[in-house]
């Protein structure tokens, strides 16, 4: 290699090298300096509707042995509205329900709105569609208790508090969250159900609670 | 289709002829395209090795941030692993385009093109999980957006971006994932590009060692001069302005973020079908300068030069159907791409594309070459010219006086022609050929080497003054280059007598092989 092309080469490796250091980490926009947003993540075991029968003796005799049950539920998971108002307009309405194709499965929540920074009341509203028993009262509603003797003994109630803790573990007809709080520039205001207290919070770093 | 590869071929030319002038054709990259990616896996293996053994899946982002604060190791380790990359990236689309634009991308080439594109994926799969795993900002963005377009597809439960809501810590399991994914993936890539070298003899698979430590000193010197930045550590409650977005790795994502998941996977999805098709759609009828080689077992003697010298592992020798006790050659045209190498590598001249076997060559030599030049009061010197080398180069050649013979590639030039070229009165033969590297048929100037100048079959017989054959390089952007190599050999020509023509000359009947004939009869 002669000296002029050593010296070419070299001029172009440098060009090169600096290109793809630039290249490498060019600082792309991803959100203007006055955004800020609110999200709605959480995910919860919707209502179970249910509709219960007690059934008769013969009914019984039809099913196997391990089979009978003498109180009979069928039923669908709960769908609901969401509703998202910010200063008393509304920026998010949707029907919102469990996931998978039988929307049997619990339901996921996650929606982002883009909200101008500063001081905002936030309503969000989450409530039942149906307006229909959830499984634990169609149970109570149905269930004979003279019945639950000989070989059904103590399963009606095993059954109740079944019932009773799956409804107790899934999100209530209706859940409201109204609030006002201070969000900054370029920050997420979180809204989430808190499983324990069944209800809606707000989560945000940094935000002034009012 | 073919619009497009002229278009790319002139871009790319243009680029090489660029490159050419800076570094000189030896040392240009593009004509180590492939090889250059290889050797850019070895680097990132060995640096992502020790970056494996001091990142925290517990704790990425903050892991990370060590290891690019040390300036011992740590930062210019993580930055070569970070420009490795982008390298590997470049060279494996420069690579893609080169075969593309060359027509090598069809026919028995398919299985490469294909393991190719399944190679460049899981490349970009790497090289994204790779950016994950730092978790900056930059990170959070790919994997939000990952987790966007996953999440349209049916496979998860729950949606995976609710990992990067913010009403959790994201859990070490999913860089736990993320990281097997980084890890384990180049395994299924050492198979991957098992299978795209699998139907080449001979695979090359780095660049010069010259050239090679040149890259990886020069990308070390850039990852110590300029440590590759890290963007603040990830946090889904906190929006950014902006994020150091590697656009070698990530040119797509300002497009996917514009689309709706369904709209990018329809776009990645016909982007995708497309590319798979190029051999489909590319691929040129097997006739003419297409149609693969044949042999004529008449004149096959058995000896084995062929399938040594066939970059493609085309031919096999079996037994003979007549009473020859020899083997004799086969061709399997889907395995054959027609670069007529075997054609240059056959004393008897009795394999080779059809219209492209060594007696071809001389036919069309006596026929139409030679009686074209006996009017000429001297034999003007030859250039013998691959028809891949750059057409201006030629033209300045011929301008010189001198008589242009092209070939379709050096390797396909059986040595009689430059014999009988030399024996009719020519003063010398010149033959320009392409980079070694970039041969379109892969070994075409390393055979013509050795059966020029190192009695490799079929050889260049004694009987011709090596002092009037040459070998040169016509590289694009090395015009240059090209004249001085042609005005050294006219120089040391003129040291030379002048140039006898013999009256008669018979090349193909002295190469005819003895008949054979049965000891015990």
């Amino acid at each position: 290699m002669t000296p002029l092309r050593m010296v070419s080469a070299g001029l172009t490796t440098a060009v090169g090298l600096a290109l793809l250091a630039w290249l490498s980490a060019i600082p792309f926009p991803q959100h203007a300096s006055n955004e800020a947003r609110l999200r709605l993540s959480f995910s919860a075991r919707p209502e179970r509707i249910e509709v219960c029968r007690t059934l008769s003796d013969e009914e019984l005799e039809k099913l196997a042995e391990h089979m009978r049950q003498r109180v009979s539920c069928e039923g669908v998971l709960a769908t609901y509205t969401l509703r998202v108002d910010v200063d008393g307009k509304t920026i998010g309405e949707s029907v919102v329900r469990g996931a998978g194709l039988r929307h049997d499965r619990p339901l996921y929540l996650l929606e982002d709105f883009p909200v101008p920074p500063g001081e905002h009341r936030f309503r969000v509203s989450l409530i039942r569609r149906e307006k229909t028993d959830n499984d634990a009262a169609a149970y109570a509603q149905a269930v004979v208790p003279e019945v639950d003797t000989g070989l059904y003994a103590g399963r009606a109630q095993r059954e109740a508090t079944e019932h009773a803790r799956r409804a107790g573990a899934a999100i209530p007809p209706s859940l409201v969250l109204d609030t006002t709080f201070v969000l900054p520039p370029l920050r997420v205001a979180l809204i989430r159900f808190n499983s324990e207290r069944r209800a809606l919070e707000l989560y945000s770093e940094g935000s002034s609670k009012r | 289709m073919h619009f497009l590869k002229r278009t790319l071929r002139r871009l790319l030319g243009g680029t090489e002829a660029l490159l050419s002038r800076m570094y000189g054709w030896k040392w240009n990259p593009m004509h180590q395209a492939g090889t250059v990616s290889a050797l850019m896996l070895l680097v990132l293996v060995a640096t992502g090795l020790y970056l494996v053994m001091v990142y925290r899946v517990g704790d990425p982002a903050a892991s990370v941030a060590r290891i690019a604060a040390d300036p011992w190791l740590g930062s210019w380790i993580r930055s070569l692993h970070r420009y490795a990359t982008d390298i590997f990236v470049i060279a494996a689309v420069v690579h893609a385009l080169k075969m593309f634009s060359q027509d090598r991308s069809w026919g028995p080439r398919t299985l490469a093109w294909i393991s190719g594109l399944v190679l460049f994926g899981i490349g970009m799969v790497l090289a994204v999980t790779g950016f994950v795993m730092a978790w900056d900002s930059f990170g959070e963005r790919l994997a939000r957006e990952g987790g966007r377009l996953l999440d349209f597809l049916p496979i998860f439960s729950e949606p995976l971006s609710r990992i990067f809501a913010g009403d959790g810590e994201v859990p070490s399991a999913f860089f736990f994932v993320n990281l097997f994914i980084h890890i384990a993936m180049p395994l299924g890539l050492g198979v991957v590009l098992w299978l795209h070298i699998s139907r080449v003899a001979r695979p090359v698979l780095l660049p010069p060692k010259r050239l090679a430590w040149g890259i990886v000193g020069a990308l070390t010197l850039v990852s110590i001069v300029r440590a590759a930045p890290l963007g603040s550590a990830a946090d889904p409650l906190r929006l950014v302005s902006t994020t150091p977005t590697d656009f070698i790795v990530a040119w797509w994502l300002p497009i996917s973020e514009k689309l709706s998941p369904g709209m990018a996977w329809s776009l990645a999805l016909v982007a995708g079908i497309i590319a798979v098709l190029i051999p489909r759609l590319t691929r040129r009828p097997r006739t003419a300068s297409w149609a693969p080689s044949v042999v004529d077992p008449r004149l096959c003697t058995g000896c084995n030069q062929c399938p040594q010298d066939c970059p493609w592992e085309a031919i096999t020798m079996v037994a003979r159907t007549d009473d020859r006790p020899t083997l004799v050659a086969l061709v399997d045209p889907a395995l054959c791409v027609s670069c007529g190498i075997c054609a240059g590598s056959c004393a008897p001249m009795g394999v080779g594309p059809v219209g492209r076997t060594g007696r071809d060559q001389l036919q069309v030599l006596r026929t139409e070459t030679l009686p074209g030049l006996a009017g000429a009061p001297v034999m003007p010197l030859v250039a013998i010219t691959c028809s891949q080398v750059p057409s201006s180069q030629v033209n300045a050649v011929r301008a010189l006086g001198a008589h242009i013979h092209s070939v379709t590639c050096v390797g396909n030039l059986h040595s009689s022609v430059v014999e009988l070229f030399i024996r009719n009165g020519a003063p010398g033969v010149i033959i320009f050929g392409c980079p070694p590297r970039d041969c379109v048929g892969r070994e075409g100037p390393k055979w013509l080497q050795e059966r020029l100048f190192n009695d490799r079959e079929a050889e260049l017989q004694p009987r011709v003054d090596r002092r009037r054959v040459r070998i040169g390089t016509m590289a694009p952007g090395h015009l240059a280059g090209t004249m001085a190599a042609y005005n050294a050999f006219v120089r040391d020509l003129n040291q030379l007598d002048a140039p006898v023509r013999e009256s008669h000359v018979d090349i193909e009947i002295e190469c005819e092989p003895v008949p054979y004939e049965d000891p015990s009869e």
